[in-house]
Order: C-alpha cells, then structure tokens, then sequence
C-alpha cells in the first residue's frame, strides 16, 4: 500500500480527505497507476466486500465511490498525459425509454473504482447510441440497466442492435437493474446479470478474463 | 387483491386516454376491484403525478418533469412560491386522478382510496444524486450544499404531497395510500441509523408523521405502502409510529416475521413477489402458488391480520401481459376462501 492515509478515506467515504491524500502521495513522489492499483483498487475491494457482508450499504458504497473520483480527478490528466490507461473499458447506460439512473451511477462509480476505464452514455439510451460507443471506443464489456419492467425489452433490442451491427461478438454484454434476473440474462442473451453494484466489478473481472 | 389498476387500464381499447379522463379511468378502477372481489377502489399507481405538478409551478413543462432535477440552492422567496399549499393542480394525469375519486365515490359503492408518492421518495426524484446527499447527511455533513438541497427539495415535496393528498380527500378519497419506496436502505444506510443519525427521522418519518396528521384530521385512513428493501426498526417505525390501517411491504420481508413489530390493529398488506411476475422462467406459476400458500399458512399460524397480495404494483409488461394476469389469477385462486 503506498498511502495509508488515501486507502482509510476511500474506506471511509471521506472524498476531501482522499483528495488531501492523493495531492501528499504524488508530491512524496508516488506514480498515479501505483496508486491506483495498490492502494485505491484494494480500498475498493474492501468496500465491496463489507457490502456483501452486510457491514457497509449503498450509502457507504456511493460515498467511497465519490472518495475514489475525486482521487481519480488528480490522477487522470496524470495518466493521459503518461499514457497510462486501464486494461479494460467499459460502456455503461440505462436503457432507452427509462431515466433512472441511480444504480447505474452507483455500479459505474464502483467499476471505476475498481480500475475499469467507463464510458456513461446516462440515462434513456437507445440501441443506436450504444452500437454508436462500442464501434468508436470498443470496450471489452457494455452494461445496460433498467429499473423498470417496462423498459426491460429495450435491453434485448440492444443486444440485437449490437447483433445486427456485427459488433455483438467483440462485448461482453451485462445487464442489472432491480426487475432484472438472471433467467431474464439468459433469455435475451446476455453474458451476465447482477444484482448489486458490488458484485458488478467481480463480474466485469469475471466475463473479461474468460474472454 | 393485487395493486393491479394499470393491468386492467391495458385492456382499454386506448389506455393513455382512459389514463387522462377522469370517468373513463374510474370505471378502469371499479372494474379492477370487482375483478379481485375487494371492496376497495386501489387508485393507478402513477407516482409521477406530484413531481409533474410541483414542477408545473416552477415553470417546468411536464414533458420536461421526468428528467428534471434542481441542482442549485432555491432562494427562499422561490422556496416559498413552490411550498404553496393552496396551489391548484394542474396536470391531466392528477386531474383524472380526483375526477375518477369523485366517480368511485358517486356511483359505487366501494371505498374510493387516494395515492400519493411519499415527501422522501418525491424528493430523491428532485435531485440527480439522492443517495449522495442524503449519504452525506447521514454522517453528520450537514454543512454540503448538497445536504442543504436536498432539505429544500423535501420541503418542496412535503408541501406536493399535502397539496395532493388534500385534494384528494376534497374529491372523495376515505383512504390515502402513501408511497414510499425509497424510504429503504438503497437511500438510507442502517450503518449510519445504528450509529445514532438522526438522517431516517429527519427525512422519512417528521414528514410523514406531519401528512400523517392531516390525515387524522381530515378523517381518511393511511395505507403506507414501502417495497423496498427494510430493516426491522423502519417497519416497526412505520407501523407503530405512523400506525396505518394497512401496511403494505415487499417480497424482501417475512411479513409472519414482521408481525411481532407491527400492532394488532395493522393489517399487513402483501406481499407476493410480483416484480418477477414477468418472467416464467424466474417465476412460473406453481412457484407463484406454492408462495402464496407458504404465506398463508405462516401468516395464519401467527395470527396477525394480512391481505394476500402483491409487494407493489403490477405492471402491465408488453409481451408479458399473458403471463403476468396468469399468475395474478393463480395467487387470487389459492388465496380464495373455501
């Protein structure tokens, strides 16, 4: 761990106290993707697994997100700047005809957390737009939400839109939200499905190294 | 008796202007009652309507309401503009909404029962990142401007909700279901609520308790409806605290469970899961049974008053409607009297 300090206020969700410690890091002359990965990463990883085990929230998950951003916020314009970047990109938004994007933030907040480079095309997504992000940015894994029943269809005219744009084969394609299951996942044909933000970094991990 | 107004509206030759016209959606409404044999008259479950109308007074055009959300602080003489408690309504859905009341209350002879969205879960509508400030507010941030925000925005929306409920009871309304799903731990960390934040009390039950009062005194009955995900001190709080006649919960609780916090005079109202109701191969109709009877017979075994029903409204889903109607028949017939 290269900065106690950084790792106990992303735990903590304390995001001006994870901003102090970053700007101390770098200039004790730390490297931005060291930080990343041996500091921030596993603060995250501990944040998730007090989540699965009943001790942290969503709450707490949102704020140490927060905490981890305003790290990030600091380190980007490092990483651009030494070509650095994360090994894996992920598009992130909630489908078309739905605006809810609370969970899709929090599970974007989360995947960024976890060192994942994400794309978050927002809320009300139609298919185009997705087929649009992953021919010009080619993630690796594109995750759709949708709180709504209603909505759901519009996760599996996606993946055919990725389907029919001969783009389908090159993603992973996830889907969460709360009617969301993973009969639902395997009926339209998506590689995966979860039910909380956490556990959708371990799953992105999952899906990209079995690819 | 399923929350199923919307499933019946789908059966409308054109639901979007039943939807919007008062009678039209009140004979939707009677139909849905007669159709699960219950005396009362469950509204549309549209918890839109009071966000469109608060809005509706800020200048912003309904198609706009959805995706809107305030993101500076509102000055007071805003604040107070927006707080009005005499403000007319003046939407179509909320229109229809009180026109379709007044009809039940008329022409039937059913209970005719308001809904309204709760003040906490309207305010988590107002604002981009609800989570955030009431995460913030929870561990003692109370200076952030975004804490302060959201404290406007549920003023904001405690005066939507009683401008609502009023006038509602004004055209007929005995009954109010309140909703409140966000009031749960998706918002609102039990970490934080164990460790002595006031923020559950601050943000759910003052103003809750405040509409709770109007209704006493208005002489309408509360159902407080929360499908989210709970811990036993919120249930205890609603049910003791705001003390509905009908307490209605999602298919996360044990409502046998949660009878020992709830008092005798609450009847618990639920709580099939019929989110999942959609999908047969999640939830195929034998399980639908097989839950219902479970739910019986453990609610029977404890004794506590319950309505078999389902844990929040149930959708009509396009391309799923079949399956859907199948499984709200299923649990009408196991849970019908022999």
């Amino acid at each position: 761990m290269v900065s106690k300090d950084l790792y106990d206020a992303v735990l903590n969700g304390e995001a001006q106290k994870a901003t102090a410690a970053t700007k101390q890091a770098l200039e004790a002359g730390a490297a931005p993707m060291q930080l990343i990965s041996d500091t921030m990463i596993p603060a995250m990883a501990e944040v998730g697994r007090l989540y699965e085990s009943g001790e942290y929230f969503v709450p707490e998950l949102l704020l140490a997100g927060r905490a981890m951003k305003s790290a990030m916020e600091l380190l980007r314009p490092l990483l651009a700047a030494s070509g650095d970047r994360p090994n894996t990109r992920v598009v992130i938004g909630t489908v078309k005809g739905d605006l809810h994007d609370i969970g899709k933030n929090l599970v974007a907040s989360m995947l960024e957390g976890g060192g994942f480079e994400v794309i978050d095309l927002g809320a009300d997504v139609a298919p185009e737009r997705f087929v649009a992000a992953v021919a010009e940015r080619q993630p690796q894994v594109v995750c759709l939400s949708s709180l709504l029943t209603v909505t759901m269809p519009c996760m599996k005219t996606t993946i055919e839109a990725l389907t029919v744009a001969g783009l389908r084969n090159q993603v992973k394609v996830l889907i969460g939200g709360a009617p969301v299951t993973s009969q639902y996942a395997k009926e339209i044909g998506a590689d995966g499905y979860t039910d909380n933000a956490s556990g959708a970094v371990g799953l992105v991990r999952s899906v990209v190294s079995a690819a | 008796m399923p929350i199923g107004t919307d499933l019946l509206l789908h059966e409308e030759p054109e639901p979007e202007v039943a939807r919007k016209h008062g009678p039209a959606l009140g004979r939707v409404i009677e139909r849905a009652a007669r159709r699960w044999g219950t005396p009362l008259a469950m509204p549309l479950m549209d918890l839109r309507l009071e966000k469109i109308d608060l809005l509706t007074l800020a200048g912003i055009p309904e198609h706009e309401a959805d995706g809107f959300h305030f993101d500076t602080a509102i000055a007071p003489s805003a604040l107070a503009a927006l707080c009005r408690y005499d403000a007319p309504l003046f939407r179509a859905g909320s229109l229809a909404r009180n026109e379709a009341l007044t009809w039940i209350d008329t022409r039937t002879n059913l209970i005719p029962v308001g809904m309204t969205i709760g003040p906490f879960s309207l305010m988590t509508r107002l604002l981009a990142d609800p989570i955030g400030a009431v995460a913030l507010a929870g561990s003692g941030m109370t200076g952030e401007d975004s804490v302060h925000l959201a404290q406007q925005c549920l003023q904001m929306a405690e005066a939507a909700v009683l401008r609502s409920m009023r006038s509602q009871v004004e055209h007929g309304a005995r009954a109010m279901m309140i909703c409140e799903p966000a009031a749960c731990t998706a918002f609102l960390s039990p970490r934080q609520i164990r460790a002595g934040s006031p923020v559950f009390e601050q943000f759910v039950m003052e103003p809750n308790l405040r509409l709770k009062r109007f209704l006493d005194h208005a002489g309408c009955d509360l159902i407080f409806h929360n499908c989210g995900e709970l811990i036993d001190s919120m249930v205890e709080d609603f049910a003791q605290r705001l003390h509905p006649v009908i307490l209605s919960l999602g298919s996360s609780r044990r409502l046998w469970e949660d009878a020992r916090l709830v008092p005798e005079d609450v009847v618990l109202y639920g709580n099939l899961p019929t989110k999942s109701f959609y999908s047969d191969g999640a939830m195929p109709v034998e399980e639908v049974m097989r839950r219902t009877e479970e739910l019986i017979a453990n609610m029977r075994a404890c004794g506590h008053p319950h309505i078999v029903g389902s844990e929040c409204d149930v959708l009509f889903v396009p391309g799923a409607a079949d399956a859907i109607r199948a499984k709200v028949e299923a649990m009408m017939q196991v849970a019908a009297p022999a």
